[in-house]
């Protein structure tokens, strides 16, 4: 069985009955080398299908979650269960329990430490205090408004609204926590928290193939969230200069926001200053300056000057990514779409209206991104078979269109292995309109496809 | 991927009933069962069939048992009905699986299986008859039409289900607006099966909410069945554990029951 990864998030769901001899069925060495290879920040099983569990089964997963754990630092637990379950979890691991509990899937994105930067109100209960403090420092850490209730009446008394919160946190519990960078994306800023004592760790702890992604999709402002940082040694200061030079070569910023000397020497912030990085003392010095935040490249996606050109070794892998694309909309549709144009030139949208836009990014022994521009029912139909309905709802629909370019990425991945060509791919963008796509990727230049299906014409931008 | 047009192909090419074991049949359903024999004596492929499935651990036969004659015999009519159903199922299947993991010998297994526990089942539910029997036989045939709609699809199912946990009868509605269960009723059509058995086969996916009587009693419990068999390790292995989407709400309120009449042991493991 594989996990399936949604965003940061991989998720394993079993069906039927988990016990001792079933479970090692269910993960294969080639599933546990899958796993180890994912590139994400959280691990799940869903115990939604499950209608019978018993210890011996739970612990075949439990085993590879925590390996996983051990070695990735991402977090890990168990989602989709009701109280009944949850008691029984707990019953089974009383003291010893180490790993995550997530009433819902839903809940637990919104611990993952790389969220989409919606900010969420949420009603929040534990019975145990440190819990409840631990939960919602996380859950602020990530961007999230969280409400407390400090006692069961106040929380049942709360509960009787619950379309004034996102989510109502129930029957959860964090386990010994991933230790990952809290990272959240603001408008086009990416922000990332960090605390306590800063030292060689943070190599570890700092998702610098995130990062290095941000920076190849577009992103060109980058803030440390530091005021609950007490100090750092001579090694994270190391570890701040790199970053910061491999950011120049993006013409991105980087700033501290909140971070104070009392501790750590004066010195470090003038090697750091010398490096280019920016300090302020509040967020919002940073987000309410609409002047400075255009100045520092927060207003767009797009402030790079250095355009990367396209290269040979890209072209010449043009057709994989067009045939992954091409065979992708004709898995989710049965519909064929064919090449109308081609050229090379910057991105071209003639009818700017009524259009959604994706894109993804790939790195490693080719570097670029796909960007595709798809009018709106296009979308909508390329897009019904993960729905499962015809919907306008919008959010669904670039939900799912993420979905979909993400597909397309790994198909392209898959192809271009079966050339020796290592790639990775990014976590997919989507945009309302086009734009905010071209904010992005005006400048770009690239190969751009026309595409027919059935009847319209959709944009394939491959470009770097 | 799949198109409609594939699927109406899929069931043109389903060959008809063959004439020994549409006689066969008729003899049982008669209650004929030496002539139900002699007929069967006529098919090698249906006698080797009826002697291997027969002898299979799940019967518990001490000896073996060869005589087909004896073979019906120690069946009875609503058993031997279900197992000549079975070897039209078996008909179906591929030589080589492409989908699912599974040999010919676990296919057997799971047939066999499934027939004991749902005799146990009707038994438990005092309901007992020739169709009720034989309605376990035909939702194999889900099994074997997902393998051979999908095989050539090995690696597009593959990417899809990478990003989003999507089950193959689901995939299949959605891209045909069939399910897997639709395609059964046209088989058992194709068949001469009694609509009574492709009707609990249909409730039996837990998506038909229009259902009720006995045949939605029966539809739960084979859903349940279904799911405790393909939770077995050699099933789960095989990738079955996840070609339909289990509705746990569907039979929440028997799961107590079937524990009891399967006989699940919880400590298992």
């Amino acid at each position: 069985m594989r996990a399936t990864v949604k965003g940061r998030v991989a998720i394993f769901s079993p069906q039927g009955f988990l016990d001792g001899n079933n479970a090692p069925a269910y993960l294969t060495i080639e599933d546990i080398k899958a796993t180890e290879a994912l590139n994400v920040d959280m691990l799940l099983v869903s115990l939604k299908k499950v209608i019978f569990f018993n210890k011996n089964g739970l612990d075949v997963f439990i085993k590879l979650l925590l390996s996983i754990r051990s070695q990735k630092h991402i977090a890990v637990g168990l989602c989709d269960y009701d109280h009944k379950k949850f008691t029984t979890i707990n019953s089974f691991y009383g003291g010893s329990l180490n790993f995550s509990l997530f009433l819902t899937e839903k809940i637990a994105e919104l611990f993952a430490p790389t969220n989409k930067g919606d900010s969420r109100t949420v009603l929040l209960y534990n019975e145990d205090p440190s819990q409840r403090s631990a939960m919602a420092i996380e859950l602020f850490d990530y961007g999230h408004n969280p409400i407390i209730a400090q006692s069961k009446k106040e929380f049942d008394e709360k509960k009787k609204s619950p379309d004034l919160y996102y989510a109502i946190i129930e029957d959860t519990y964090l386990g010994l926590f991933g230790q990952k960078i809290a990272t959240r994306v603001t408008g086009n800023a990416i922000i990332y928290t960090i605390a306590n004592f800063l030292d060689a760790e943070i190599g570890n702890t700092f998702n610098i193939a995130y990062h290095n992604n941000s920076l190849n999709v577009g992103f060109r402002l980058f803030i440390f969230d530091a005021y609950k940082v007490v100090s750092m040694n001579v090694h994270a200061l190391n570890f701040f200069t790199k970053l910061a030079s491999s950011a120049a070569e993006y013409n991105a910023t980087i700033c501290f926001v909140g971070l104070t000397f009392e501790k750590t020497p004066v010195s470090f912030k003038n090697d750091l200053e010398d490096a280019g990085m920016l300090f302020f003392d509040n967020m919002d010095d940073i987000l309410k300056n609409k002047e400075l935040l255009q100045e520092l490249g927060g207003s767009s996606a797009a402030a790079s000057k250095q355009v990367r050109t396209l290269n040979k070794a890209l072209v010449n892998e043009l057709p994989h990514f067009i045939d992954a694309t091409v065979s992708t909309i004709a898995m989710m549709t049965n519909a064929k779409a064919s090449k109308e144009s081609m050229s090379v030139q910057t991105l071209e949208v003639k009818n700017t209206q009524n259009q959604f836009a994706s894109s993804i990014g790939f790195y490693g022994d080719l570097d670029g991104m796909i960007i595709l521009v798809f009018p709106k029912d296009i979308a909508k139909k390329a897009c019904e078979l993960l729905i499962g309905e015809a919907t306008d709802d919008e959010e669904a629909i670039l939900d799912s269109l993420a979905e979909f370019v993400n597909i397309i990425g790994g198909r392209a991945k898959s192809l271009l292995g079966e050339k020796k060509h290592h790639v990775d791919i990014t976590l997919p963008r989507t945009y309302h309109d086009v734009a905010s796509l071209m904010e992005m990727a005006q400048n770009k230049k690239g190969v751009q496809v026309n595409l027919v299906f059935e009847g319209s014409s959709f944009i394939f931008f491959l470009t770097r | 991927m799949i198109t409609s047009e594939q699927i109406t192909l899929y069931i043109q090419n389903i060959p008809p009933t063959p004439e020994v074991v549409r006689q066969a049949l008729m003899y049982v359903r008669a209650g004929d069962l030496p002539k139900a024999a002699k007929c069967a004596e006529d098919d090698p492929a249906l006698k080797l069939y009826l002697r291997t499935l027969v002898n299979r651990p799940i019967y518990s036969f001490r000896n073996e048992v060869t005589d087909i004659a004896q073979i019906f015999g120690i069946l009875g009519t609503a058993t031997a009905q279900q197992i000549l159903y079975s070897y039209l199922m078996n008909l179906l299947a591929p030589k080589e699986w492409s989908l699912f993991a599974l040999s010919s010998h676990a296919f057997y297994d799971l047939q066999a299986s499934l027939g004991r526990k749902w005799e146990r089942i009707l038994n438990h539910l005092k309901l007992h008859s020739r169709d009720n029997e034989s309605a376990i036989t035909l939702l194999p045939a889900s099994i074997i039409v997902c393998d051979a709609l999908f095989k050539d699809h090995l690696d597009e199912v593959k990417q899809l289900r990478s990003v989003k946990a999507l089950d193959y009868n689901t995939i299949l509605q959605r891209l045909t607006g069939s399910t897997l269960f639709d395609l059964c009723t046209q088989i058992a059509e194709k068949w001469e099966i009694p609509s009574t058995v492709s009707d609990i086969v249909q409730a039996s996916s837990g998506a038909n909410t229009s259902i009720s009587g006995d045949t939605k009693i029966l539809g739960q419990w084979m859903h349940l069945l279904l799911f405790y068999e393909l939770s077995q390790s050699v099933y789960v292995s095989a990738g079955l554990n996840e070609f339909i989407d289990f509705q746990i709400e569907f039979v929440q309120d028997i799961y107590e029951s079937f524990m009891q009449v399967v006989g699940y042991d919880e400590s298992n493991g």
